[in-house]
């Protein structure tokens, strides 16, 4: 089966003084499947999800987005992406930024008619009737996850995507995943939330400054008795020098009784 | 296509809620409102007081004669409002329309989608002026309906200036745009505020050079000639030339039998008339160069 994506030695720096973000990431997402991407905070997750969907430009390696590159218009009308952190133009409303989205990804008046409210009750945004910009972040996390349906995509990236939801919340994306990868559609995602990750995802690959450290199934990632933390943990802890006890020592002194 | 218009749509959408647009809107509105009625409220109750004079005696003009020179400077101020407000208008869109988008992370929503940058720069210029035209056409509009108080007659020298009073504040828009997406936008703006007011200042002294008022070295001829050709040349309709000639006109009506007073060409000799075709040609040149130069922007930004 071709890939939907296929990413290989893939590199990226934003600045030449600055070390490699990405370096010599390769990896292949195949239709109806799972990938995890790991790491802790700086690994390069977000980076290499962002020049999957085109929007960072990598500084070495290769993409094939459906067979194209990512900068082609058409690969990316497969695409669905959720960003970390996601906003949108503030003085739209939900369902306004549903039409607009819609009418970039070229759908006729009758399936924007069908599919936005079904979009906005999914999200639970269905009668918010206020401005994005009164929105709180769990709002527009849900606003972002609703964008990146909306097309019925074959590739859904998305980076950390339960950060700013309740856990009813969690639950619906998680419902989510599942019912997409039944349909054929591949899932990436970037998350944090290991226990998330184990539940949905099928393979998974653990990022620690730009490079793989560990890639395949859950099975092989995961030994028998042990949890994806515990070698999330391990794997990371030994890729960085020892950490010393950093906490403020107003908070290890004990108090005069 | 499809994308241009929907980006060009919701960006209008956008602007239409902005508040900083509604408030120089809502200046400009009130403004011109104000000085129309001003100008009406003087010329009513003050006639007696207003009169021409010259070596040969002085001499009150009728009620008619008054109502007509009062439409005169009504419109010559309202002229230079409604090109301020332009200006105003152009910094508030040009400050937003992009630089939003890039800087609150919506760009990275909008670019996943299969839309191209070329298609996105477009929408958002083509919203941007069509936004500027319709602002500047509505306040040339209630200039036109207040003039009304005073008769008419002189509506085809307010809408040419109204074109070109959007024709430069588009190519400024355009500049703060191009720069926004490259830098901050307050700093664009600076930028963009700056550079027109050493445009303003070269175009000046480029044309006291052409009359002649600079004399003749020949350093100075070459160095203000090529900076000329560097900054934009405000684009102008003949409506100041309309004006003067028809305050003349007045002027020469009111003048008794037997009296000399000045001519047309001594009254019309140092106003401006309207820009020639090497004017509009550079304006074009410098329109299709910036709008070049937002789309590069747009396309080397990394969200």
């Amino acid at each position: 089966m071709a890939p939907v994506v296929s990413v290989e030695a893939l590199r990226k720096r934003y600045r030449r003084r600055d070390p490699w973000a990405v370096d010599g990431v390769t990896f292949a997402l195949e239709p109806g499947q799972a990938f995890g991407l790991l790491g802790p905070n700086g690994s390069g997750k977000t980076s290499v999800v962002k020049m999957i969907a085109g929007l960072l430009r990598p500084d070495g390696g290769a993409i094939s987005l459906f067979g194209s590159k990512p900068g082609d218009p058409a690969a990316r009308a497969q695409l669905g992406f959720a960003p970390e952190d996601p906003d949108f133009p503030k003085f739209l409303r939900a369902r306004e930024v549903l039409d607009y989205f819609a009418s970039l990804l070229g759908l006729d008046e009758d399936e924007r008619k069908r599919r936005i409210p079904e979009t906005l009750a999914f999200a639970g945004l269905d009668q918010e009737k206020r401005q994005v910009r009164q929105f709180s972040k769990g709002m527009k996390q849900r606003l972002g996850i609703a964008q990146a349906i909306l097309g019925r995509p074959k590739l859904l990236i998305l980076d950390e995507p339960t950060a700013d939801l309740d856990p009813l919340g969690r639950r619906d994306v998680r419902a989510l995943i599942e019912s997409l990868k039944d349909s054929g559609v591949a899932v990436l995602l970037n998350s944090h939330l290991l226990s998330e990750v184990e539940l949905v995802c099928d393979t998974v690959a653990i990022l620690a400054k730009g490079h793989v450290l560990k890639e395949g199934t859950m099975a092989e990632v995961v030994p028998e008795g042990r949890t994806l933390e515990d070698v999330f943990v391990e794997l990371v802890q030994a890729s960085a020098p020892p950490k010393q006890d950093n906490l403020p020592s107003f908070i290890t002194d004990k108090e005069d009784q | 296509m499809k994308g241009t218009l929907a980006v060009a749509r919701y960006t209008l959408l956008e602007l239409s809620r902005r508040r900083l647009l509604l408030v120089f809107f809502i200046i400009g509105a009130v403004g011109i409102a104000v000085i129309g009625t001003a100008f009406k409220i003087a010329a009513t109750v003050s006639p007696a007081s207003i009169s021409f004079g010259g070596p040969e005696g002085t001499f009150s003009p009728d009620q008619a004669t008054l109502d007509r020179l009062t439409e005169l400077q009504y419109v010559s101020q309202l002229i230079d409002v409604v090109g301020f407000f332009a200006l105003l208008i152009a910094f508030a869109i040009g400050m937003t329309a992009i630089y939003h988008d890039l800087e609150s992370g919506a760009a990275v929503g909008i670019f996943s989608k299969p839309v191209s940058r070329l298609a996105f720069t477009t929408g958002k210029v083509l919203a941007a002026l069509v936004a500027m035209f319709v602002i500047v056409g509505v306040l040339s509009l209630e200039t036109r309906l207040i003039a009304t108080l005073f008769g008419g007659g002189l509506e085809g020298a307010l809408w040419v200036e109204t074109v070109a009073a959007v024709a430069n504040a588009s190519l400024l828009m355009l500049i703060v745009l191009a720069l926004s997406a490259w830098m901050n936008n307050i700093i664009a703006a600076v930028v963009a505020f700056v550079y027109n007011a050493v445009a303003g200042f070269v175009v000046i002294l480029h044309s006291v050079l052409v009359s002649g008022s600079l004399g003749d070295n020949a350093l100075v001829k070459a160095g203000l000639d090529i900076a000329y050709w560097l900054v934009p040349h405000n684009l102008m309709s003949d409506a100041k030339r309309q004006l003067a000639q028809a305050e003349y006109d007045v002027f020469a009506k009111s003048i008794p039998q037997g009296q000399n007073g000045p001519t047309a060409a001594d009254f019309l000799n140092n106003v401006p008339g309207a820009s020639d075709l090497t004017d509009i040609i550079w304006w074009a040149f410098l329109v299709i160069l910036m709008a070049t130069l937002v789309y590069v922007a747009v396309r080397r930004r990394q969200v």
